[in-house]
């Protein structure tokens, strides 16, 4: 009988290389984080369902979900609006899975697992803005965008969805990005050649920031 | 040793004289300095003859100092990096620069090609159209190589551009277009009131016309008050001013397009910036600011090297130190031109003449002219002495007849300014004609667009300044900020007075597009040959229509053929503005889009393990996939191929499918919502069941297939095409959202989620076995075929099983998180080992689809109904769905319709192809006897010969029959008999024991 | 061009796709072949306002209803389509 491991292995495993890439004897402009292995479920409210789910969201998570393009973060898992009547729940350590959260959501929602169905990275840095705006058509200005303000859109014409996080310690901002798992190498390159010129700082994590 | 500044005045100008720049021009070594353009070096250097002419191969000179230059064009740069037409007025000096004239040879000075201008006659307008109309075919072999050998400009560089370009977005409240003193007053009174502001500025330093033609502003002069302006808007965080920067093109919505010649000023960008980057600029407001442009006067000799416009000899005296000419006469027609008399004696230049058209030359004038010691002359200049050497002789024809001769280096024209108006007609905005200027003003811009200052044909410094700074506040407040913009700058209005003139007649060559190489005679002729309207007449001639988009021409066009047609020139009308105001590269607009980042690539969790399998990968849409896994001592693609088919057929393979679309459908009414979409019924199936699915478009013709299963009561799970995938997620939401609305169900695209592997072959089931959890059934009544559930993996893994079959052996298809697949591949190699197990790529996979006569993309073609796939059994009678009614038309149901069958050749060696036409046996081909044509063909190993799928017309009652292919394509002709489709294992026991 | 998608605001026109004219209803079951003929394939030309579909499928993949004027490109109005957002259906 083989042994067979069951380890996940990551979408930018290969192409995700930890250090310095791009202009060298310059501060980094950029750090990209990307963060593994997290749990994110799509829920879509039922028809006619939207004032039941937000009543169930609320009893579990003691918020409601956001009804507008928003993330809004509770103590253990982020509800980032989707699309119209949807949101996904992100989290982390299996708090939220299908298997928790069908029990709770089930009756006004229908749920999806997409935790391996995207790649989560983080932007952050002095040049994060100049460089999402290489791909990214939506205005990131801080009055435009501000803390917990996101988006369902596009980066080289690869969904994603885009929410602005808490800012880093050194008050600069911090952009967190989904995308489809099979597109994210490619737009992981992408990233690199656009913030090459900036010096990126390249990691990745475990932990949601 | 570089030359000396021959023309370079002792002081003055905005160049850095302790950066000397060492460049190249045709080979012959020069200095200029830091802050000059290539032009302005050229000229500090005594040279004249940059050029030589488009269809002429005339002399040429520079003419002006900005981005409406039609004669100083170049190659700049060497190698793959040379550019051709790039223009020497905007080109700024680096060290080492390199630059060629063009359109010339053997040399600029020696050009052979100049014997053109002894064949003028036959070059006039339309010569293309009026000589080589016959023979037809000497076109392509004689007259157009010969041609373009004759004509054109410079050469591409023909070898890859090895510098990057990007795209960008910026989001702003108030654009603002050029930083003469409009721009940076809407600059400040925009920034003030707390608007986010961009300014683009296209020269390399902010300040526009400033910085040729100071002036005093607040009572401090113009140089002082820039400084100071340009320190205040750097000091507010919201405004940003990008220099190197042409506003180009105004599209729908308030969006805009910009270039950035990022690093076009260094001899190669540094590493890992680009060249130049592609704006795309998202405003709710726009101010226009982008100025005037100088226009020339018609006459003979007027592209003479050393005619100049009046402004541009200001621009090189004041700004760049450097004298066009020793001795300049002037002609003019308006105040503004006498400025350059001003310029040039102030710079210890010396006034041979000036020529003024108009009937009154101001007493302050005629006094500066008896202080300069020269004569005004009224007239218009009709000649010009001279060649590649320049300007030796200007003939004055003098009001009342009589005629005079300047001797003079130098002739600076004005024939007036035409205001700026591209961007505020690029949306088919017609400007309207200002007869006080005797221009075209803005009329008709975008919506949220405003011209100030020149641009709006306001040319005095102080109209400019407040105008500018009005429309600042008032597009900072329609964008919603009311901040205090305070006091708009302040300076005097200068005279214009201008009497129109554009043509003063004379003998010899009299240009109007310079570039093209476009007679004022060339306009007589259009209008004479019936070519009056302004289109026609762009078109016939070709006025306007080189990469200066007749900037300094296009107005004196229309002007003469007013003139000739005896209409006025508002009457004969403008043609239509089109973007971009400025050539962009191509590269720019590419961007990051080119080579291997042509476009996004999608991979399948388990790539990274199929290259180290050293799987070759296609191409299929986005994606990437393993085509098939060649072994040492294969020797070709169909050795490999063979292989795995036969591994799965005898024992076991895995191949990764997850490239088919994957769609969760959720909610009470799924059942209801697919029995629409689909021609059968999914409402009746088993929670735990697969079935085959079908959809049509509307027009009743089939659009996808798949299987879908039923993993709930409230969910199934649908499957795609791979091609289709996108666009059926977009069909079913438009079903759910517009057609259905009433519907409660919900889509979610999980092609993402799940790693999805093919597994076939008799073996398969020992193979499973061996990665399942024992305690789960597989046997035929545990596990049956079109069964599908969630199973548990040996490891605890939840996984979900199909038991469908695409290749027709025993199979499944299994699900784990994407996250596993590339543990799932090497999982299945490790169980799988004792049993032989082959990986095999999409090209076995479509050999196993045509053996069991499966249908894909080729027979999935738009124009094939269900039963023409002979799937036609499965539209449903009972319910309505998409494309049932239009399904019934009379030609889709016909009897004689082309249906899918199989296909074998009679001599069993010979290969088929796909495309190959079938022909009734033994008739010669043709249109009237065309029975349909091959879709799918692969050599098949369990046949040992070639089979395919053809779509022919009343196939399925043809079986047996022996037709005819025809592949004029590849010369090929051979005889096919009509068979079952299905060839390998027809009763289907296989994928069912 | 740009569309003010009315759950995620004002988008560039590469996020969407266009569809076609809005006007034409799907004919009830058993509708005539010629009602679906002319659903299918009979269209206006319309010099001037017309509705249209577009879907925001780089954005919330909603189905919205657009009017916009074929000379001048100018939007008036955006709706969303009456399945999108329908979880507020009877509240």
């Amino acid at each position: 009988m083989a042994e067979f491991s069951w380890a996940p292995r990551s979408s930018l495993e290969k192409a995700l290389v930890a250090g310095a890439h791009g202009a060298r004897g310059i501060e980094a402009g950029v750090s990209l984080t990307e963060i593994r292995n997290f749990d994110l479920i799509q829920v879509m409210a039922r028809r006619g369902k939207g004032a039941e789910l937000a009543k169930a969201t609320k009893a579990r998570f003691g918020v409601v979900p956001p009804d507008a393009p928003k993330a809004v973060q509770t103590p253990d898992a982020t509800l980032i609006w989707s699309g119209p009547d949807q949101f996904f729940v992100l989290s982390k350590g299996g708090k939220h899975t299908m298997l928790t959260l069908a029990p709770a959501l089930s009756g006004p929602a229908s749920l999806s697992d997409q935790s391996h169905a995207r790649v989560l990275i983080s932007i952050s840095g002095a040049k994060a803005r100049t460089t999402l705006a290489k791909l990214s058509s939506i205005d990131l200005y801080a009055g435009a965008f501000p803390i917990g303000a996101a988006a369902a859109t596009s980066m080289d014409h690869t969904s994603v969805t885009l929410w602005r996080g808490g800012d880093r310690p050194d008050e600069l901002a911090v952009f967190n990005l989904l995308v489809f798992a099979t597109f994210a190498e490619s737009l992981w390159h992408t990233m690199l050649d656009a913030a090459a010129e900036f010096s990126v700082d390249i990691s990745h994590s475990e932990e949601l920031a | 040793m570089a030359s000396a500044q021959t023309n370079r005045l002792d002081d003055g100008g905005l160049i850095d004289r302790s950066a000397p720049l060492n460049f190249r021009f045709d080979g012959k070594a020069f200095s200029g300095f830091q802050g000059d353009t290539l032009a302005s070096a050229l000229i500090a250097n005594g040279v004249k003859l940059v050029g030589r002419s488009f269809k002429y191969h005339r002399p040429r000179g520079i003419l002006t100092s900005g981005s409406e230059e039609p004669n100083a064009l170049v190659e700049l740069r060497t190698g793959a990096r040379r550019e051709p037409n790039t223009k020497a007025t905007t080109a700024e000096l680096y060290e080492g620069l390199e630059a060629a004239s063009q359109n010339r040879w053997p040399s600029l000075r020696h050009d052979v090609m100049s014997v053109n201008q002894l064949f003028a006659p036959i070059f006039v307008a339309g010569f293309y159209y009026k000589t080589f109309m016959w023979p037809a075919k000497f076109w392509e072999a004689i007259y157009e190589p010969a041609i373009r050998r004759a004509a054109g400009l410079g050469r591409a560089a023909g070898v890859a551009d090895p510098d990057h370009y990007d795209k960008a977005w910026a989001h702003c409240d108030v654009l603002i277009a050029g930083s003469g003193p409009a721009g940076l007053a809407a600059a400040l009174a925009a920034g003030r009131s707390g608007a986010r502001v961009i300014l683009c500025e296209e020269d390399f330093v902010p300040g526009g016309r400033l910085l040729s033609d100071g002036g005093t502003i607040d009572g401090v002069p113009a140089a002082e008050w820039l400084s100071r302006t340009l320190a205040e808007l750097a000091d507010m965080p919201d405004v940003g001013i990008m220099t190197r920067t042409t506003l180009f093109g105004v599209y729908d919505g308030g969006t805009y397009g910009a270039i950035e010649r990022v690093n076009d000023h260094l001899p190669s960008p540094p590493e890992h910036q680009v060249r130049q980057r592609l704006w795309r600029i998202v405003a709710k407001r726009c101010v226009v600011a982008a100025g005037a442009i100088e226009r020339p006067i018609v006459f003979a000799g007027n592209d003479t090297p050393g005619v100049m416009m009046a402004s541009a000899v200001r621009t090189y005296v004041a700004r760049y130190a450097a004298a066009p000419a020793k001795r300049i006469a002037l002609f003019t027609n308006n105040e503004d031109g006498w400025r350059t008399v001003e310029t040039a004696l102030s710079a210890g230049l010396q006034i041979a003449a000036v020529v003024d058209a108009r009937p009154d030359v101001s007493p302050a004038h005629r006094s500066l002219a008896s202080k300069g010691g020269f004569p005004v002359l009224h007239g218009s200049v009709s000649g010009v002495d001279g060649g590649k050497d320049g300007v030796r002789k200007i003939a004055v024809s003098l009001t009342g007849g009589a005629r005079a001769e300047v001797e003079a280096d130098g002739l600076a024209v004005s024939g007036g300014w035409n205001p700026a108006v591209g961007l505020t007609s690029f949306h088919r905005g017609r400007p309207t004609w200002n007869d006080d200027i005797s221009a075209f003003v803005p009329d008709g811009a975008p919506p949220g667009m405003t011209a100030a200052g020149a641009a709006n044909g306001d040319f005095g410094l102080g109209a400019c300044l407040s105008q500018g700074f009005a429309a600042g506040a008032t597009a900072a407040r329609d964008a919603g900020h009311n901040g205090k913009a305070g006091i708009a700058p302040v300076a005097d209005d200068e005279a214009f007075s201008l009497t129109p003139l554009w043509h003063v007649a004379g003998k010899g060559k009299a240009f109007v597009d310079y570039q093209h190489d476009v007679t004022a005679s060339d306009i007589e002729l259009a209008q004479r040959e019936g070519f009056e309207s302004v289109e026609h007449l762009k078109r016939y001639t070709t006025l306007g229509m080189a990469t200066d988009q007749g900037k300094t021409s296009n107005v004196a066009g229309l002007a003469i053929m007013a003139a000739v047609s005896g209409r006025s020139i508002p009457e004969t009308g403008t043609t239509i503005y089109r973007p971009p105001y400025v050539p962009v590269a191509i590269g720019a607009f590419a961007g990051h889009h080119r080579d291997e980042t042509f476009h996004a690539t999608r991979l399948t969790p388990s790539h990274h393990w199929a290259v180290e399998q050293g799987a070759v990968f296609v191409d299929t849409g986005l994606w990437k996939r393993a085509q098939w896994y060649p072994r040492a001592g294969e020797k070709d693609w169909l050795e490999s191929v063979t292989r795995e088919v036969k591994a799965v057929r005898s024992g076991v393979g895995f191949c990764d499918v997850s490239t088919l679309g994957k769609i969760d459908v959720h909610g009470p009414d799924a059942g209801a919502f697919l029995d629409r979409v689909y021609i059968n019924t999914f409402s009746n199936l088993a929670v735990g069941k697969a079935r085959y699915g079908l959809m049509l478009r509307e027009d009743g013709i089939v659009y996808d297939d798949g299987t879908t299963s039923r993993l709930a009561e409230d969910h199934y799970f649908l499957t795609t095409t791979t091609a289709k995938a996108g666009l059926v997620m977009q069909h079913l939401e438009f079903c759910r959202q517009v057609l259905f609305p009433e519907l409660d169900v919900q889509l979610t695209s999980v092609s993402d989620q799940w790693a999805q592997f093919s597994i076939a072959g008799p073996k398969t089931r020992d193979l499973l076995k061996e990665i399942v959890d024992p305690a789960e059934d597989l046997s035929n009544e545990g596990f049956p075929f079109m069964g599908a559930r969630e199973v548990t993996l040996r490891g605890g893994l939840e996984a979900r099983l199909f038991r469908i079959s695409f290749s027709g052996e025993m199979a499944f298809e299994i699900s784990v998180p994407a996250r596993f697949g590339d543990a799932m591949a090497r999982n299945l190699m490790l169980a799988g080992a004792p049993f032989g197990v082959t990986p095999y790529g999409t090209e076995a996979l479509g050999v196993m689809r045509v053996e069991k006569g499966h249908i894909a993309g080729p027979e999935l073609s738009g124009t094939t109904t269900a039963a023409d796939l002979g799937l036609g059994k499965m539209m449903s009678t009972k319910k309505d769905y998409i494309g049932r009614v239009l399904a019934g038309r009379e030609a889709l149901t016909a009897p004689d319709r082309q249906v899918v069958v199989g296909i074998k050749p009679t001599d069993k060696a010979r290969r088929l192809r796909s495309g190959a036409h079938i022909i009734p046996k033994g008739q010669t081909p043709g249109p009237g006897n065309d029975q349909g044509y091959v879709t799918s063909v692969c050599f098949s190993p369990t046949l040992d010969q070639w089979i395919g799928l053809a779509l022919v017309e009343r196939g399925r009652e043809r079986i047996g029959e022996i037709v005819h292919a025809h592949d004029p394509l590849r010369g090929e002709d051979y005889d096919v008999e009509l068979c079952n489709p299905v060839f390998y294992d027809p009763d289907g026991g296989r994928q069912r024991g | 061009m740009r569309i003010v998608c009315p759950f995620c605001g004002e988008r560039e026109l590469g996020e969407f796709t266009y569809l076609g004219d809005a006007k034409p209803m799907r004919p009830v079951a058993g509708a005539s072949e010629d009602e679906v003929f002319d659903y299918v394939y009979l269209r206006d030309n319309v010099a001037g306002e017309t509705s249209e579909y577009w879907y925001h499928g780089g954005g919330c993949r909603a189905w919205l209803k657009v009017t916009r004027n074929t000379l001048t490109h100018e939007i008036s109005s955006v709706e969303a389509a009456a399945g999108a957002g329908a979880a507020k259906v009877g509240a």
